[in-house]
């Protein structure tokens, strides 16, 4: 199973950051390529594991600059609101060590700390999740 | 959120009674006014969606009957 580990000073405060690439599904890919159109490249951002998270989240505007459409509609609950709808995208997250997975996100807005996506529940699934927290690490195989 | 989809959704929720009688649990392909199809998973509906109209919006909704909401327990949402 490939896995990758991080190491992040005050991992307690910080929380477990990525940096990782998003990049549109494969679906999508193949209908670029049947058209012999250009596929948008991968999207670098800043990521964190979000075990409170059902699914995978991109900021708002992450997914324009992928080019990518709407292909559904959730509904959300927060701790401030609830029922609120949201578009969902399939993409795929490329992390470190190359760690692909393809998932079905909604896009909302995230603020503070210039994080970009949340990876939820829905990308844990398919893995294994380690959280050391006396030696500042965590490890993700998926 | 802005309107997109909208026809989508309305067109869902037209179907929605026989869908349910029908598929339940599976996966619709909405594509403006039109159940164009119905699929075991999501995947399926979302390849066939891109086969089809290319990257334009289209719905990809689970048949059930009742809604679970996503849930986040991170304030780092903003809504």
């Amino acid at each position: 199973m490939p896995s990758f580990t991080s190491s992040i000073p005050n991992l307690q405060a910080v929380g477990p950051l990525i940096e990782l690439q998003v990049a549109v599904g494969s679906a999508l890919e193949s209908t670029f390529k049947a058209g012999a159109e250009a596929i948008p490249g991968p999207v670098k951002a800043l990521a964190m594991i979000d075990t409170g998270a059902s699914v995978s989240v991109l900021r708002q505007g992450l997914a324009a600059q992928l080019s990518l459409n709407a292909i559904g509609v959730s509904y959300i609950n927060t701790p401030s609101s609830t029922n609120v709808p949201c578009y969902r995208y399939l993409v795929r997250f490329i992390f470190p060590n190359e760690v692909l997975v393809e998932t079905n996100v909604v896009e909302a807005p995230l603020q503070g700390q210039n994080i970009q996506c949340l990876i939820g529940r829905d990308v844990l699934a398919h893995g294994v999740l380690i959280y050391i927290g006396g030696s500042n690490l965590f490890s993700l195989s998926l | 959120m802005a309107n997109v989809l909208e026809t989508e959704l309305k067109a869902y929720e037209h179907h929605r009674d026989n869908l349910l009688s029908t598929a339940e649990g599976k996966f619709a392909l909405v594509r403006g006014d039109a159940v164009v199809g119905v699929y075991e998973s999501e995947i399926d509906a979302i390849s066939e969606g891109y086969r089809r109209f290319g990257n334009v919006p289209f719905l990809v909704k689970q048949i059930v009957r009742i809604e679970t909401p996503l849930n986040f327990v991170s304030d780092l949402l903003g809504v």
